[in-house]
């Protein structure tokens, strides 16, 4: 098995990977206190993927 | 009746990292994402930096993303080849190492790819900026 098969293809889980990575950033690099970093991180998190998830569901009908 | 001075504002109060410059801070954090706060003493942050930040490269090459290089009449690259720059030793490093730095524009992922690498860039760039404040007392 090549390493190329374990890239994954799907979209939401690159979207959310990514989401998770940047949202890790940002807490770390915003907050000192470890409780206000998983605040943030959470935050950052839900707005990352619900903005993307709203996003999508708004170019639903346009398709193209 | 003689004036004095108010003394500063606790927040406004800079205190520097001793024995630590802030350039060489600033060049490290550049060759190697987390070296900077390292340098600086943040051992655990620079930890998490260099994980994420590496981890956000390495995506970025697997998903078959283009390592950006100024072209001609293509004024945007010169944006995203500083973001990528940005990542110091690991683009320099992808682009000795990797088969196709151009990445691969036919690949399901290429534009994603494309998105991590210039984050991973971009994410570098920021912690640059994060290490000079610190070693300058700007940050606390």
């Amino acid at each position: 098995m090549t390493m190329l098969a374990l890239v994954p293809t799907d979209h939401f889980l690159i979207m959310t990977l990514y989401a998770l990575l940047v949202s890790a950033f940002f807490a770390i690099l915003w907050r000192e206190d470890g409780r206000e970093r998983w605040k943030l991180f959470g935050i950052l998190v839900a707005a990352l993927v619900g903005g993307g998830l709203a996003v999508a569901w708004l170019m639903y009908p346009f398709p193209k | 009746m003689k004036e004095t001075a108010a003394p500063p504002a606790p927040s406004s109060v800079r205190v520097r990292i001793v024995g630590r410059s802030p350039y060489v801070a600033i060049a490290l954090a550049w060759l190697i994402p987390g070296l900077g706060h390292y340098y600086l003493g943040r051992r655990r942050t620079a930890a998490a930096f260099a994980v994420i930040v590496v981890l956000t490269f390495v995506a970025g090459l697997s998903f078959q993303g283009r390592l950006y290089s100024i072209e001609q009449g293509q004024p945007l690259t010169i944006l995203a080849t500083f973001a990528v720059w940005g990542a110091g030793l690991l683009n320099i490093a992808a682009r000795l190492f990797t088969e196709n730095p151009g990445g691969s524009i036919l690949s399901v992922t290429y534009e994603y790819g494309c998105a991590y690498l210039l984050t991973a860039g971009l994410m570098n760039l920021l912690l640059i900026l994060d290490a000079w404040d610190i070693a300058t007392g700007r940050k606390r």
